[in-house]
């Protein structure tokens, strides 16, 4: 009996693969069981791999394993795509219905199971493969019977499966005569349900609860459940839902729907956030609230859209011409990416600014099997500054108030009006043409976010204060970094810090950087984008080092155990 | 509420003395914005780069002069968060056609209550006279068309009033700077229509055009009365018809002739809306 296992299943598009994980996770989500079910898709969307990694665990929330426990394969030739992903260990246990190539040495425990036939003989179709491999699954890891078919019956997701039972129920049967106590899981030591989630589904439920009602997108991968997400919530709200005909329209339409009042939001990944870039320079300088989620993907250019990497830093930081302040919020887990959505539109609000708001696609597309306290949490929500009736005889919409937040009207508020405009212009918005003013709104604009560097509530520390060495991480990338050095047991030798607000720069992470000998800073880009963002604005420790490289794959405990425990040394 | 005899505001022009944005102008703020009684505030305008981009900011309502080619999107969003809004977008020939034309065919078709007014001064007059998209196309062998240093256009000027027409637009009226009681009357028609309303204005550039392209525009140009006979250019063979705006077909062949050969003024097309129209910010 064990507290944790990782599943890997992988297939060929058509396969069943992210069903059946999905299906297995609910199914141990609803008896109490943690998960973290990461997808890896290959270039096609028919056809072509796809692959998930499903981590569960009786007691806390973790990663999956670098290698799996069991492995699902429905094409070896998919396998190999994935192998990084799902590496195999002397002790998995692999069943498999294909003809294996033969290159492939593979562990003892392999089991040649025709799925695809015995769906056939019960279901008159082959189609139903992936669910005589969940009866399978739920065998083997021994989930008790009667449970699980009261949450197959209860549940309207699990539809698919009230209709399969035959074939859950053959693959139940099918190691009867194998024992694997060492593969059966420990009951859920909280038996309450955890609710499943992915990143991206928990961005657009925040932006409903944050009071967002006006939402516009362009289809993009990774980001695209978001805009689903939003079409679905913001139809039966009676808000506004546009799919634009590209990103600078999204974006446009969102600058629109502000000047009106509106919480407004877009969400894409990096080449629709590339298009985004000179309409942020005007929401910047005209302080327009709007939220832009990038769920970044590998880049430059097309990259390899359906995997993960944390390389739009630099683009969210500095992107575009001119000196355009914006805020720059990278959520790590999936509570964040709810919590910080709703924190994105009061600071949009507050602050009178664009956010954006760096998922990747590790978070965005991962199911997290978890306690739903957070969704149940009474988040305050902040609004923007509006003007008072005495404005009205002579209301100047940038007013130099001691706060540098000057009230602003929404358009059609009564006796307001007011012109603004993308050109450098003074506090009642008129374009003027100086330096001085332009100096002293450029001064307005940056000086207004100062408070934020206060926040230290978006910085995130893990490990003990008094230790010397320290490491930098953000993103998805700092799960793997925190879940390593505890698996390492040095949680006493490396304190961790994990910035959610990046720009502008919290105080918090100088007093971090500055209080270690030592610094290690771990994120997924090629060149080491906030190592050097770091760099450039504070005294780093001489011994700083930087483990960062290309993403398209995600991290694994033994690629950061050299890196952290030469840093503990 | 007290009538409002004018909507400027007090901010000063920067056009240069004699510009035809000066007509567009005096006819959204002395007679639009008066005669349709509609309140300042509940107004908003938005432009985006160019010279008649800067008409809002000399307008007393809700505006932004934003970046160039994305008015039209700023205005959809500004309408969809708040439809009680009349939501004006105005610009010039590049904002509208050249780098903002491949929004157009979006607004058009999803038919948002908003009033496109799209100012044609036939050049790029506020970086100094380059060519435009509907700056006019000259056979090999006449001079050069804008001025003797400039290089004369190579490609084809596209026609603004097809254009829209074949997108679907379901109001379309064009009107001339110099005639600010027409242009107004087709710009609160335009505003009057629950639908997407497009309105090209023929304006001359008083500093980049040469003086004989407008010239000609006012020589050939002809007024639409609904009820009465079109009158065709010289060079047309057909049989005049009687000018019915509600008739697509007699739309697309008044668009067929060159607007050099004979501009149409008045209302081209006034579409009737299909039902779920009527609503447009329901249907998002």
């Amino acid at each position: 009996m064990r507290k944790n296992l990782t599943i890997g299943i992988v297939g060929a598009g058509g396969d069943g693969v992210v069903v059946l994980g999905s299906f297995l996770q609910r199914i141990a989500a609803a008896l109490g069981y943690f998960s973290q079910m990461p997808r890896y898709y290959g270039a096609q969307i028919r056809g072509g791999g796809s692959a998930v990694k499903l981590g569960l665990d009786a007691e806390r929330l973790s990663l999956p394993k670098d290698s799996t426990d069991i492995l699902v394969c429905f094409s070896w030739e998919r396998y190999l795509e994935f192998k990084q992903e799902m590496a195999l260990t002397e002790d998995t246990l692999i069943a498999y219905e294909n003809d294996l190539p033969e290159e492939m040495k593979l562990p003892k425990r392999c089991f040649w199971i025709d799925f695809s036939r015995r769906s056939q003989e019960l279901t008159g179709s082959t189609r139903s493969k992936n669910i005589v491999v969940l009866g399978l699954l739920k065998a083997i890891l021994a989930l008790p019977n009667i449970q699980v078919r009261e949450i197959i019956e209860k549940d309207e997701e699990l539809k698919l499966l009230q209709e399969n039972l035959l074939a859950l129920e053959a693959g139940e049967h099918l190691f009867r005569e194998h024992s694997l106590p060492e593969l059966t899981l420990s009951p859920a030591r909280d038996p309450s349900a955890k609710v499943v989630l992915h990143g991206n589904a928990a961005m657009a439920r925040a932006a409903s609860d944050a009071e967002c009602r006006s939402f516009f997108g362009y289809p993009i991968t990774p980001a695209a459940e978001i805009m689903e997400e939003m079409q679905r919530g913001l139809s039966r709200k009676k808000g506004v839902f546009l799919q634009a005909e590209d990103e600078i329209a999204s974006v446009g339409l969102a600058v629109g729907a502000s000047l009106t009042g509106a919480k407004s939001m877009t969400s894409t990944s990096g080449p629709g956030f590339d298009l985004m870039t000179e309409m942020i320079g005007l929401a910047s300088t005209d302080e327009i609230p709007i939220v832009i989620i990038d769920v970044q993907r590998c880049g430059p250019s097309t990259g390899i859209p359906s995997k993960s990497e944390q390389s739009d830093l630099n683009h969210a930081i500095y992107g575009g011409h001119g000196d355009a302040p914006r805020i720059v919020i990278a959520p790590y887990d999936v509570e964040g990416c709810y919590r910080l959505v709703i924190e994105s539109f009061n600071i949009a609000e507050y602050f009178q600014t664009p956010v954006v708001l760096l998922s990747d696609q590790w978070l965005g597309q991962t199911f997290v099997a978890i306690n739903d306290e957070f969704l149940r949490k009474d988040y305050p929500i902040i609004g923007r500054k509006k003007p008072s009736k005495e404005h009205s005889e002579d209301y100047h919409r940038y007013q130099l108030a001691e706060d540098l937040i000057s009230p602003m009207a929404g358009a059609g508020d009564e006796l307001l009006a007011y012109q603004t405009t993308g050109l450098t212009h003074d506090d009642k918005g008129a374009p003027a043409f100086d330096h001085k003013t332009h100096q002293k709104m450029h001064e307005k604009r940056w000086k207004k976010l100062a408070p934020l560097c206060q926040r230290d509530d978006l910085v995130k520390f893990f490990g003990k204060e008094e230790t010397s060495r320290g490491i930098v991480t953000w993103g998805s990338s700092a799960q793997i970094v925190i879940e390593t050095v505890r698996k390492l047991g040095l949680q006493n030798e490396i304190k961790v810090c994990v910035p959610e607000l990046i720009h502008p720069l919290p105080e918090k992470i100088e007093r971090f950087t500055s209080s270690v000998e030592r610094l290690l800073v771990i994120e997924m880009n090629y060149s080491g984008q906030l190592y050097r963002y770091l760099h450039s604005l504070l005294d780093l420790p001489r011994r700083t080092e930087v483990c960062s490289r290309a993403g398209g794959q995600p991290f694994s405990n033994e690629e950061l155990t050299e890196p952290i425990t030469e840093l503990a040394r | 509420m007290t009538q409002v005899k004018d909507h400027r505001a007090k901010l000063k022009p920067v056009w240069c003395p004699g510009c035809g944005n000066f007509g567009v102008l005096s006819a959204i703020t002395k007679r639009v914005l008066c005669n349709l009684g509609i309140p300042n505030f509940r107004t908003f305008m938005v432009s985006g780069i160019g010279c008649s981009s800067r008409i809002p900011a000399y307008v007393d309502t809700y505006g932004l002069n934003s970046i160039h080619g994305r008015a039209v999107v700023i205005a959809q969003g500004a309408k969809l968060a708040k439809p009680e809004l009349t939501v004006i977008a105005i610009g010039g020939d590049g904002d509208f056609f050249s780098i903002g034309a491949g929004h157009l065919p979006h607004a058009v078709r999803r038919n948002i209550d908003i009033t496109c007014i799209m100012v044609n001064n036939f050049v790029y007059a506020l970086t100094k006279g380059q060519v435009s998209p509907t700056t006019p196309y000259l056979q090999r062998g006449e001079g050069p068309f804008l001025s003797l240093e400039m290089y004369p256009p190579v490609d084809p000027m596209l026609d603004m009033i097809s254009y829209s027409l074949s997108t679907g637009s379901s109001f379309i009226a064009q009107g001339i700077a110099t005639d600010v009681a027409h242009l107004d009357w087709l710009i609160e028609e335009g505003i009057k229509h629950k639908g997407f309303s497009y309105i090209s204005v023929l304006t001359h550039c008083v500093t980049f055009n040469p003086p004989e392209l407008f010239s000609t525009i006012r020589e050939n140009a002809t007024y639409l009365k609904e009820g009465e006979p079109v009158e065709l250019p010289e060079s047309s063979s057909e049989k005049p018809w009687i000018h019915d705006p509600s008739n697509i077909d007699l739309a697309l062949r008044l668009a067929q002739f060159p607007l050099l050969e004979k501009p149409f003024l008045g209302i081209l097309f006034r579409g009737n809306l299909r039902g779920s129209d009527v609503e447009p910010s329901s249907g998002h």
